[in-house]
């Protein structure tokens, strides 16, 4: 899939194109094994995948930092694996490690960064004071940051890798800890560096926000790209595009599944399933009468979410939407 | 190099203000070790004479640039490896030397108030005088630079952060005890006098006393010794931080 995918994208205006990349950290384990993928310009690009999954890697060779086995990787037509320092001048990057904050001011931090980078000092003074004002940060913008908690530092982070935007902005994990409001906030400057002339790489495991973030994406898992294209193609994949949800009355069995019903996740006592739109009828007096014989609580039935396409992908529960403790059943099919 | 001069500045002020919360407590423990040093010699000797007071004095600055290069750095390095901060940094568009160099040179502004002041108070404790030669300027730049580059190798080079952590401690005693700094290299048995002149440790005492006072001392060769090591530092330091993992 990675492959025909590379050839549809060579055609039009890629700014950075990944080719064949492997790594291995130990002798016979690939924490990226053949991925290939590419960035439009101008996209939101998302790198959605579990923890371990080898997406801060992939990021790590973009960058310079971690040198690939084998592939290329190219960055306006440069090659960044013999040019390390192209691909330093052209990415800004949040890493999903800490910053070295100590010492310094929320201000301080983004304009020393927005210097670092070649911008202008009265600039980068204003877009700091845009950045700290539009994430709604102006309690915090003179005091020191090592005082801060986990989700103030993710939007300090966040403020130096856009301050001056690089040709590609990579956002490893930005909305970690931070609080839902500014999240909403976080995701409208992400939109904003867009209209500024950069191309992102998101690099997620929050299904829900990739959804809603993204242009197209990529699924990574154990090292290879499982599925690659928009949030809506990934969910028309196949004639199951519905899902079923039903939660089980407590200490119930679980039902016999009608041939329909595919693809089935149990987590606990909630079941997620796939099923054709031609397949609504059917499986509504199924449910209602489950529920009507007291074995189901509560059911529903709606399109395919990302998160549907992203569990039977990665093949496991690990979505962080999910609760951790679930005990999966190994229904998933094939 | 205009560009590496502007970066250098940029990370200059970075580095000041990241050692802000702990930048009077640092000058205050250099303060305290360079003057108790000084003090703490008139309990090895039941008499001490200017001379002698002379020789232990100026090997003062190379104790604590040392310490400072090989034991402070390394120790602030294994801790940024472990918090992950240098993925950050070596993200960022400038050559990662200017970065060490920026480091190195708050280190040494933060080293330079005890070492002064131990000099003073050993010259007015112990009553000997100093003549101080402009030399005095590369030779304290040079030992300064070398003992960097060799605590940068050790930090970056460690397999593990907490390996150069280890040697750090390793390298403090034997740097105390074993090195002719405060005592001439004659009452060290043959075979560790003959290590020790190969290692930069007596040549940097060499050149302090060289640059600070009357002593008749090897300066050609002492430059010569040290500046080899801050090279072969340099080079091992420069590697280190190209690397791609």
């Amino acid at each position: 899939m990675a492959i025909v995918q590379m050839k549809n994208d060579s055609q039009s205006s890629a700014v950075l194109q990944v080719y064949n990349v492997c790594k291995e950290y130990v002798k016979g384990v690939l924490v990226n094994d053949n991925i290939s993928l590419s960035l439009q310009e101008g996209e939101i690009f998302g790198l959605l995948g579990p923890n371990g999954a080898g997406k801060t890697t992939l990021v790590n060779q973009i960058i310079g930092l971690v040198k690939p086995d084998s592939g290329r990787i190219t960055l306006d037509g440069v090659d960044v694996i013999a040019k390390p320092g192209y691909a330093r001048q052209a990415c800004s990057l949040q890493a999903q490690t800490q910053v070295p904050i100590t010492g310094l001011t929320t201000r301080q931090a983004i304009e020393l960064v927005g210097r670092v980078r070649g911008g202008d000092a009265r600039r980068v003074r204003e877009r700091a004071r845009e950045l700290i004002s539009q994430l709604e940060m102006e309690e915090w913008a003179n005091k020191a940051a090592e005082s801060f908690s986990g989700g103030m530092r993710r939007l300090v982070a966040f403020c130096m890798a856009v301050v001056v935007p690089g040709r590609i902005v990579i956002l490893d994990e930005p909305t970690n800890d931070v609080d839902p409001l500014r999240r909403r906030l976080l995701w409208q400057q992400v939109r904003a560096l867009i209209g500024m002339g950069s191309t992102v790489l998101l690099v997620t495991h929050n299904v829900l926000e990739a959804e809603r973030a993204v242009d197209r994406l990529a699924i990574v898992d154990q090292g290879k790209v499982v599925g690659m294209g928009t949030p809506g193609s990934l969910k028309e994949n196949g004639n199951e595009n519905m899902r079923l949800e039903l939660t089980l009355e407590p200490r119930v069995d679980a039902p016999a599944l009608p041939e329909f019903i595919q693809s089935t996740v149990f987590t606990g006592r909630r079941l997620v399933a796939r099923l054709a739109e031609r397949d609504i009828a059917p499986a509504m007096q199924w449910a209602r009468s489950l529920k009507e014989d007291g074995v189901v609580e509560e059911f529903s039935i709606g399109p395919t979410t990302l998160e549907d396409v992203y569990v039977k992908m990665v093949g496991r529960a690990d979505a962080q939407e999910l609760p951790e403790n679930e005990v999966n059943h190994d229904t998933v099919a094939s | 190099m205009t560009q590496s001069l502007r970066s250098y500045g940029l990370m200059l002020k970075w580095q000041a203000l990241s050692k802000k919360p702990i930048l009077a407590l640092t000058l205050v423990v250099q303060v305290m070790i360079a003057t108790g040093f000084i003090f703490g010699l008139g309990f090895f000797y039941r008499e001490i004479t200017p001379d002698t007071a002379k020789f232990i004095t100026t090997g003062a600055p190379t104790i604590i640039l040392m310490t400072v290069g090989l034991v402070l750095v390394p120790q602030i390095v294994a801790m940024a490896r472990t918090e992950g901060t240098f993925d950050y940094i070596w993200s960022l568009p400038i050559p990662r030397l200017v970065y060490v160099a920026a480091d190195a040179t708050i280190w040494v502004l933060i080293a330079l108030p005890g070492l002064v002041l131990a000099l003073v108070i050993g010259a007015i404790r112990y009553n000997f005088g100093l003549e101080i030669s402009p030399l005095v300027i590369p030779a304290v730049l040079l030992i300064s630079a070398t003992g960097m580059f060799l605590g940068y190798s050790i930090a970056h080079g460690a397999p593990r952060p907490e390996m150069a952590n280890l040697a750090t401690q390793v390298i403090v005693f034997a740097i105390m005890l074993f090195s002719p700094v405060m005592y001439p290299i004659e009452q060290l048995p043959d075979w560790m006098a003959a290590i020790h002149r190969v290692l930069p440790v007596k040549y940097m005492a060499d050149l302090s006393r060289g640059t600070l006072t009357d002593m008749d001392v090897n300066l050609g060769l002492a430059f010569g010794v040290v500046g080899a090591w801050c090279l072969a530092g340099f080079i091992i330091t420069y590697a280190l931080v190209q690397r791609r993992r």
